[in-house]
């Protein structure tokens, strides 16, 4: 099986890549043409290391026999790619979110949905077995009872943090709503099973980015018809090291009781001579090899998992609902 | 691929655990078991009950030893006169002497033999071991081990209070653990409190307290206890220092899902733990079995737990430190498995 990963715009490229390239009957293709200005043979280095194919033009990688792609350019670039690789008859997996708008993402999973293809979401926590029964215990209501709440964060570093070099053009706009606020949307839709959300307000800040303007910090509450309300933090960390990065985690407030679920718990602590400081080894599933092995199995035979493109669209209408909310400081109707 | 024949003897609470771990692998299971439990058990997860140990030994590649510890001895040697290689629950035996006959049974018969310490298949204990491996740690220094747990069950079968009762059953995961991670052990000290006979009346108490100085001059401490009441059921805590820094952990602490609340009491904790160790740990031997990569433990590992473990009841009944000798020439002189 044929997959190919499209752009290493992404920091995560590199480990699809491996991981693909470590799975029995695929053959990963890495492509990543246009480069970026301080390393334009970035992916070439990887596919080098990894000894994976290497694709040096969008024409040459989109041909008839690829089966699968794995969207991780910059959110300005997923549209067109989703959109080629349907057009090739390629199964999608894309980073969240999407693409910049709702109007983008719609387009991508029409196309999708024209060319007989399953456009997937990225999002690895949708894919976690300990989320899953979570999720299916919640459903079932002898757990918790109702659910009423719902209590999320995701504190992923942004990548104009200090000491990054500035980010430029569609990077730069690529604030806290935007990844951080996609994968914990996508964890409360499979929850709600598709419920579209009714109000949004959301608050944001740039105290924690490099560059003047960038959201580094959002809090967004999500009203939904059922009566659930979503208050999630998708703001960046300041540090990429645990704990102050982390997530996602959530919490389920029912009127019974409360599941808690972190996808990410600390399995080991302690002091680490080393750094002189303090020792996180991280528990749980590694959730980018579980996703990405179902994913690939879904692609050999049919079945859908993790968020399709829909989802992805109503992540969309609720981040541009909160971006305006930011901008206004008035509650957003959708 | 052939299926491996895997011949289950036993038919309690762990041979329930290992005949579906067993299945999830892909192998083939008949039981056998003397306390007429085989058929019911065997019933349960369609599989083939059989009505004698030869019976069961016909055609098997491996057997997987479920029974109570002093029936260990015989069946092992018996799998390994037929050529079939052993998983035993642990200990691998009821006295050290025992252990040593089957291990270099095995070792003569070029069979393969892993005992069932689950205990290393938990993923805070796997991850220990892994930081340790890769010198994360350091040189090591101190660890100390708190392992909890629920007493009164029938599967602790009958027990003298000379055999040492909780040091040479609950303890051995601590010591287990201390041995995977510092090595061999040359000096044992351990006291015993309560009760330790088994079968013991329900809300039974006791604790093992040993101490354990390794070849490399690292030292561990094992604090084993049955406790009253059976929450939580098992707990088990480290703290494990060296030149590198230290590492810990604690079972208590939250993993990927918790319930909190006005109902958590009444439901109980929420069902989702992962993969369970047994599982993990029969999916490692069903691949050694099959030609895969060895196991992360085998017959030394057996046969030094069962020692360490006799030399703390041996401590524990005499008030001295037992000296354990360097290990024999010959016996288990390196790490291999038979092929």
């Amino acid at each position: 099986m044929k997959v190919a990963v499209l752009s290493f715009a992404h920091e995560r490229a590199a480990t699809y890549a491996r991981l693909l390239r470590d799975m029995p009957g695929v053959e990963v293709v890495i492509a990543d043409p246009d480069g970026s200005p301080d390393d334009p043979a970035r992916g070439q280095a990887v596919a080098r290391r990894l000894g994976a194919a290497y694709a040096g033009g969008w024409d040459e990688v989109f041909a008839p026999g690829l089966q699968a792609v794995v969207v991780t350019s910059e959110i300005a670039r997923r549209r067109e790619l989703a959109e080629r690789a349907a057009q090739v008859g390629a199964q999608v997996l894309c980073e969240p979110p999407l693409a910049a708008t709702e109007a983008d993402a719609q387009a991508m999973a029409g196309a999708c949905a024209d060319a007989g293809v399953r456009l997937t979401a990225a999002s690895p926590v949708c894919f976690s077995p300990a989320f899953t029964a979570v999720r299916e215990a919640i459903a079932a209501g002898d757990v918790i009872g109702r659910l009423t709440t719902i209590h999320g964060a995701c504190n992923n570093p942004g990548r104009a943090r200090p000491g990054s070099p500035p980010a430029t053009g569609e990077a730069a706009a690529d604030g806290a709503l935007d990844a951080n606020a996609a994968f914990l949307l996508d964890m409360v839709d499979a929850v709600l099973g598709g419920e579209p959300a009714e109000q949004v307000y959301a608050q944001s800040n740039g105290v924690l980015g490099a560059e003047p303007g960038v959201a580094s910090a959002a809090l967004v509450t999500v009203r939904y018809p059922s009566g659930v309300v979503a208050a999630i933090d998708c703001s960046w960390s300041p540090s990429a090291s645990r704990p102050a990065a982390g997530g996602p985690t959530m919490t389920f407030i029912g009127e019974r009781a409360s599941a808690e679920f972190n996808s990410c718990p600390r399995l080991l602590g302690g002091f680490d001579s080393a750094t002189a400081g303090e020792r996180w080894e991280p528990g749980g599933a590694d959730l980018y090899s579980v996703m990405l092995n179902e994913f690939i199995a879904a692609v050999g035979n049919g079945h859908e998992v993790g968020p399709d493109g829909a989802a992805g669209v109503r992540a969309l209408r609720v981040i541009q609902a909160a971006r305006k909310s930011a901008r206004t400081s008035r509650p957003v109707d959708i | 691929m052939r299926r491996l024949e895997v011949a289950l003897i036993g038919a309690g609470l762990i041979a329930r655990l290992h005949v579906e771990a067993w299945i999830g692998a892909g192998a083939s299971v008949r039981v056998y078991s003397d306390d007429g439990r085989a058929a019911d058990l065997a019933h349960e997860f369609g599989v083939k009950a059989v009505g004698s140990l030869d019976e069961a030994l016909d055609g098997a590649d491996a057997v997987d030893i479920c029974t109570p510890t002093n029936s260990h001895h015989e069946i092992a040697m018996a799998a390994i006169a037929a050529g079939a290689g052993v998983v035993c629950e642990k200990p691998l035996a009821a006295s050290v002497a025992e252990a040593e006959e089957i291990v270099a049974a095995a070792e003569r018969a070029g069979v393969r033999l892993y005992p069932a310490h689950d205990v290393r298949y938990g993923p805070a204990f796997a991850r220990l071991h892994e930081l340790v491996a890769a010198g994360r740690l350091g040189a090591g220094a101190v660890a100390r081990f708190a392992v909890s747990g629920y007493h009164p069950r029938p599967w602790t079968g009958h027990m003298s209070a000379r055999s040492g009762g909780i040091l040479t059953d609950q303890m051995l995961h601590g010591v287990d653990l201390a041995y995977w991670i510092f090595g061999d052990v040359v000096r044992v000290h351990a006291y015993y409190q309560g009760e330790i006979a088994a079968p013991a009346p329900e809300g039974t108490v006791a604790v093992g307290t040993a101490l354990l100085t390794h070849a490399t001059g690292a030292l561990s401490q094992i604090v084993s206890r049955w406790t009253a009441t059976p929450h939580p059921p098992v707990r088990i805590a480290f703290h494990v220092s060296g030149t590198g820094g230290t590492v810990r952990h604690d079972s208590e602490w939250p993993q990927e899902v918790q319930v909190t609340g006005d109902a958590a009491g009444s439901i109980g904790r929420f069902g989702y733990v992962g993969e369970l160790p047994f599982v993990s740990e029969i999916r490692e031997f069903a691949q050694a079995f099959s030609g895969g990569p060895e196991p992360r433990l085998g017959p030394r590992d057996a046969l030094a737990a069962v020692r360490i473990t006799q030399a703390a009841a041996e401590s524990a009944w005499t008030g001295r430190a037992v000296e354990l000798p360097v290990e024999e020439a010959g016996l288990l002189s390196h790490r291999g498995q038979p092929a």
